[in-house]
């Protein structure tokens, strides 16, 4: 299975490069000490340098601080918030759908009515106004963020609980005499945990943008080098210096190109037979 | 249609109670917010004045208990009153009202560039799949799907306005112009063009990986298959069979997504300075101006739910079983 | 487009001559006045944001005033140097003892709906619409024993004490003459007129569209015999910075003012042929921007640490490359161009050595990371240059061991916590109205301590000798003796450093090089603009 599962990924061109992309954002992120070693809020040389000028690789910013620090410091942030808060959203959402799916009845329908309210309310409206309400920081926005983000999954559990509780190892459990919540958790999340990891990967990516957005609107945690932030500080100056918001963009790009193809590796490798039928 | 009016019924009363709900949360989140409308506004008036301070919180209902500011918002909503805004000195309907037309113009036109592009570019890939037209589209999708929607906007600015000069980079119409008729048409869809392609982008990446994946799977099921069997032109299994059932999963992302569609207005809003409920939006949420967030809230939720019922009535009109039945 | 390295280095000769007192800006002035005025045209404006209402005794904030300044007037305007004259108000007299004011109103003034203007109407204004309606009219109104109006066109006010600032109080947006005809008796806030704006001023309210323009147009039977010269106004309303700049570029509008365009806009539009930037036009303002500090918290109590502050930051850099230039370092707590400024200061050049001393003088030593003492800076929520002065001092102040963390918050919860004195360190910026009494001592005066109350002494700064010098030079009519006593304040001030001044703050008005006599008086865009004409194309 795992070899099998290995092999499929390996097989999918895509998923390697998104692998591979992924893996260089992660080092960026892991040695930016090491490659930018002062503060990226530092303004080490002239403002505004074109790339290349002034022994800056990617120019330098209104301020004169230097472009290529602040992309490889940004990574960190961008990762620490995608992670994060695809952990809280998977946790909200594996809850909430498990128990939906598993109690059913008035419950489970509260739960999906609560989880539809969610999804019916503008998500990126929710997330400017949580966190512009309790103010920018890194908790606010990564709160703000697995808010919005758990409610797809939460469908999506509750309806792999719901089919895999009739089955019959889950009956068996159940004759057994084991409890409700050893049943989730031992018999059937560990079933469901394909669609899960697949969902997760593309909820970074998602979490990503979003904060990139939320920075892109003045809205980042100010003590925190962002891409979204490097973009929406140097919008204003566009017609003067384009690398400003160039580059960072790029970054954010790639980095989430590089989730999306890990995730659709995932999918295709988790479902050989599934292959392009479903996306994401 | 009795059946199709009984679910309209059902999205109605269903739509009520998310609305209620919707409003209820609202009100209790923003008036978690830290900031004292009547304190900014007195500083704004360049005044440092108790008695002006506690004038203003009078006047505005902020010296209330917070149930009792509820209670009168939601009875003020269902008269259709959705509140005052002191900050602006306009009653929140008004400025709503007001900037509605460019958000739903900017919306619509991006969620059919969208929907028809991304149909059109998806089944232009799963009729030619594994050839070089599959794999361009499928590349352009992924990268368009992986971009930030308000960089997009800025890079087109940047090519298209500042270095082409091409169109229009900021704004609804050309203030003063003085246009009219088709010129005034002309005038607004030149500047309509780079918001509603950036809005649409995103989407119409996601549609097209859909498609195709949708009209693969139709392609290979049985119907089509005696379609062909039968000696139907490909051009009428294609558009006839294919298109309409593959479709179909389509709208219903489309409908979830609405609300999503809308957010994403609020980024292509500031970007362009496009008068809408997005730049309204953000507006309030820096001035702090209750009123209006509570009503944008409001409003966007009515749109989601509207959107949601528009996919929902297509749904019903392209699904083959309704034609069957008829 | 001028290679931006190169604009700073200009920019820099600039404000080195700006520094020497040649103010870069009077020459275009100068030729423009020696032309002949032409009858005709139409000014577009931008307007930023959009005003809330236009009636302008109701509200006072800056777009009300410049687009209800040519519709309302008041009785005086000032010159750049702050000196009064005559508007609603033809002659004016002040009685020896500095306690009886009397106004000599035109002839011939007629409201916008064709009712007479008199003395009727100020009076009206002074003792029953403002003091209602306007906390800064009611301020100044409240030192009045007595407002009477002897005949249809004089107006004698009585104070209850010397207060020589009085005569600062009669621009537009101070105190605007509302029409008693219109609001004598009525609810003001509500009445039904408030959405025709009817006033004496040179243009009157013709249509406004809601989100985009206000059009106003010239007031055929104006006071002024052959003014105004223009045909109309049309002020637009352009919500994003970039647009703003660009319709300026393309001609689209002819004026912009106050931060309608981004600092660093403006070098590149002034280079443009068809542009000028005049300065000039904000003395009655004065803006001075500061970090205000909290005394409460310590170590900020310590004037030694506030003294390091003001050391450690090189406010020629915050000018050049945040302001882009526009502004002047700040020397205390009066602006350059306000009344009884004086230069002879203690000063706080650039200096991180002497900051690192003063703080190794209060024993604060650094830690293994360099770290001296944390504080919290809340930048003020009015956009990106304010973000990047905030993103600067954490840099700046980092270097001399003051690890600074950045809040955020908006407009609102700014207002708040700094009212409440729930804050370490922020910025700020407050007008000062023509005169130290109204627009200065409020910062400094311990019984201005108020919590709750926004732009009061919210750092909590006590120093009695200040205070009895405030309140001295206030009644003080000798103005000899007056500027006396406030350079000695300013002296005690700058010694204890309460805040750390920045920059006084200088605004743009760019506007097309066809438009002449715009930029009159101390009130700059906010005239009446019944001089201002536009040359053919």
């Amino acid at each position: 299975m795992t070899r099998d599962f290995l092999l499929a990924f390996a097989r999918n061109k895509g998923a390697v490069i998104g692998l591979a992309i992924v893996a260089v954002i992660i080092l960026m992120a892991v040695f930016a000490d090491v490659l930018y070693p002062q503060d990226p809020w530092d303004m080490v040389g002239l403002p505004f340098a074109p790339p290349m000028t002034d022994g800056m690789l990617m120019g330098s910013d209104m301020l004169g601080r230097d472009i290529a620090a602040g992309i490889v410091h940004g990574a960190r942030v961008s990762l620490l918030i995608g992670l994060t808060s695809t952990l809280a959203a998977v946790f909200i959402g594996v809850l909430i759908g498990a128990i939906a799916g598993y109690y059913g009845g008035w419950l489970g329908d509260l739960l999906m009515r609560f989880t539809e309210l969610f999804q019916t309310i503008p998500n990126f409206v929710l997330v400017v106004v949580i966190v512009a309400i309790f103010t920018p920081s890194l908790t606010s926005i990564v709160t703000a963020i697995a808010l919005v983000s758990w409610a797809p999954l939460a469908r999506l559990v509750r309806g792999e609980v719901l089919s895999l509780r009739s089955r019959e190892f889950v009956q068996a459990a159940v004759t057994c005499g084991q409890s409700n919540g050893t049943i989730i958790v031992k018999q059937i999340l560990p079933n469901c945990l394909s669609p899960i990891i697949v969902s997760a990967s593309l909820m970074v990516a998602t979490a990503i943008l979003l904060e990139s957005s939320l920075s892109f609107l003045g809205l980042g945690d100010p003590n925190a080098m962002s891409w979204g932030f490097m973009v929406g500080s140097a919008r204003t100056v566009l017609r003067q210096a384009w690398w400003m918001s160039f580059f960072p963009g790029v970054a954010i790009l790639v980095t989430v190109l590089g989730l999306n193809l890990i995730g659709e590796g995932l999918n295709d490798a988790f479902n050989p037979r599934l292959r392009r039928k479903r996306t994401a | 249609m009795p059946p199709m009016l009984q679910f309209l019924l059902s999205r109605l009363v269903k739509a009520v109670l998310v609305l209620g709900v919707v409003v209820i949360l609202n009100f209790l989140l923003i008036h978690a917010a830290p900031g004292d409308p009547a304190t900014v506004m007195a500083g704004e008036a360049g005044a440092a004045d108790q008695a002006f301070v506690d004038q203003l919180r009078t006047q505005f209902g902020l010296d209330q208990p917070l149930y009792v500011q509820l209670g009168t918002y939601v009875g003020h909503i269902v008269q259709g009153d959705l509140g005052f805004s002191f900050r602006q000195q306009r009653p929140v309907a008004d400025l709503l009202l007001e900037r509605l037309p460019a958000t739903v113009v900017l919306t619509l036109s991006a969620f059919v560039l969208a929907l028809v592009g991304g149909v059109a570019l998806g089944l232009l890939a799963a009729l030619n799949v594994g050839k070089w037209a599959d794999s361009a589209i499928t590349v352009v999708a992924l990268l368009s799907y992986a971009t930030p929607i308000y960089w997009v906007g800025l890079m087109l600015v940047l090519v298209f306005s500042v270095n082409l000069g091409w169109l229009p980079a900021f704004g609804y119409e050309t203030i003063g112009a003085g246009y009219s008729g088709v010129e005034k048409l002309a005038d607004i869809g030149s500047h309509m063009f780079l918001p509603v392609v950036t809005l649409g982008l995103f989407y119409m990446a996601v549609y097209t990986r859909m498609m195709r994946a949708s009209a693969l799977e139709v392609a290979s099921m049985d119907f089509v298959k005696t379609a062909r069997a039968k000696g139907q032109t490909e051009w009428n299994i294609v558009t006839r069979h294919v298109l309409r059932n593959a479709i179909l999963p389509i709208l219903t992302v489309a409908g979830i997504q609405a609300g999503q569609l809308i957010g994403g207005s609020i980024l292509v809003e500031s970007v362009f300075a496009w008068p809408g409920l997005g730049r309204l939006t953000f507006d309030a949420v820096l001035q702090r101006d209750y009123q209006v967030l509570l009503g944008v809230f409001f409003v966007t939720s009515v749109l989601v739910i509207a959107f949601n019922i528009l996919t929902d009535l297509l749904y019903v009109l392209i699904d083959p079983r309704v034609e069957i039945t008829t | 487009m001028k290679h931006p390295i190169r604009f700073l280095r200009s920019l820099a000769v600039a404000t080195a001559l700006a520094c020497t007192g040649t103010s870069l800006m009077a020459p275009p002035q100068a030729v423009a006045a020696e032309e002949t005025p032409v009858h005709g045209g139409t000014l577009t404006a931008i307007i930023q944001p959009e005003p809330p209402m236009l009636i302008l005794g109701l509200n006072q904030q800056a777009p009300t005033q410049t687009v209800a300044g040519k519709i309302y007037e008041s009785l005086l305007t000032y010159n750049f140097d702050l000196s009064p004259r005559p508007s609603l108000a033809k002659s004016w007299e002040v009685s020896d003892d500095g306690l009886t004011y009397t106004f000599h109103l035109q002839e011939g003034v007629t409201w916008h709906d064709g009712e007479p203007f008199t003395s009727k109407d100020v009076l009206f204004s002074f003792t029953k619409f403002l003091p209602d309606t306007h906390p800064r009219a009611r301020a100044l109104m409240s030192r009045a024993e007595s407002i009477t109006a002897p005949d249809d066109r004089t107006v004698v006010i009585t104070l209850k004490e010397p207060f020589p600032a009085f005569l600062q109080g009669f621009e537009m947006s101070t105190t605007p003459i509302m029409p008693a005809h219109i609001y004598e008796g009525t609810d003001y806030q509500n009445n039904p007129n408030n959405n025709t704006p009817i006033g004496t001023g040179p243009f009157m309210f013709d249509e406004w569209v809601k989100g985009s323009y206000i059009h106003l147009v010239k007031n055929p039977n104006y006071w002024q015999e052959g003014k105004p010269y223009l045909d109309d106004i049309y002020f637009k309303v352009i919500p994003d910075a970039a647009s703003r700049a660009l319709a300026l570029e393309n001609g689209e509008v002819m004026q912009s003012q106050y931060n309608d365009i981004e600092p660093f806009d403006v070098q590149r539009l002034a280079a443009l042929p068809h542009l000028q930037v005049i300065r000039k036009g904000y003395e009655f303002v004065a803006p001075l921007m500061w970090l205000e500090i909290n005394h409460r918290v310590e170590p900020l109590g310590d004037k030694r640490f506030r003294q390091a502050i003001l050391y450690a930051l090189d406010r020629e850099f915050i000018r050049d490359r945040i302001w882009f230039g526009l502004g002047r370092v700040a020397t205390g707590p009066i602006n350059s161009v306000t009344k009884y400024y004086d230069p002879n200061v203690p000063r706080y050049d650039y200096d991180p050595d002497k900051a690192i001393a003063l703080l190794d003088e209060m024993g604060l030593e650094p830690d293994g990371d360099g770290v001296r003492a944390t504080v919290k800076f809340l930048p003020l929520a009015y956009g990106e240059t304010w973000q990047r002065l905030a993103e600067y001092v954490k840099q700046a102040l980092g270097k001399v061991g003051v690890k600074v963390v950045l809040e955020s918050t908006d407009a609102a919860g700014w207002g708040k916590r700094v009212a409440n004195w729930d804050y370490e360190i922020t910025t700020d910026f407050l007008y000062q109205y023509a005169d130290p009494s109204i627009g200065v001592s409020r910062t400094y005066l311990s019984s201005n301590i108020r919590q709750g109350v926004l732009f009061t002494n919210t750092m909590g700064y006590k120093n009695p000798e200040v205070d009895r010098l405030f309140e001295e030079a206030a009644k003080e009519v000798d103005p000899e003796k007056r500027q006396d006593d406030y350079s000695q304040l300013q002296r005690l001030i700058v010694e204890d450093v309460p805040v750390a001044w920045l920059l006084e703050m200088e605004f743009p008005n760019i506007l097309n090089t066809r438009v002449h006599d715009a930029i009159t008086t101390a009130i700059g865009v906010n005239e009446t603009y019944a001089d201002t004409w536009i040359s053919p194309e």
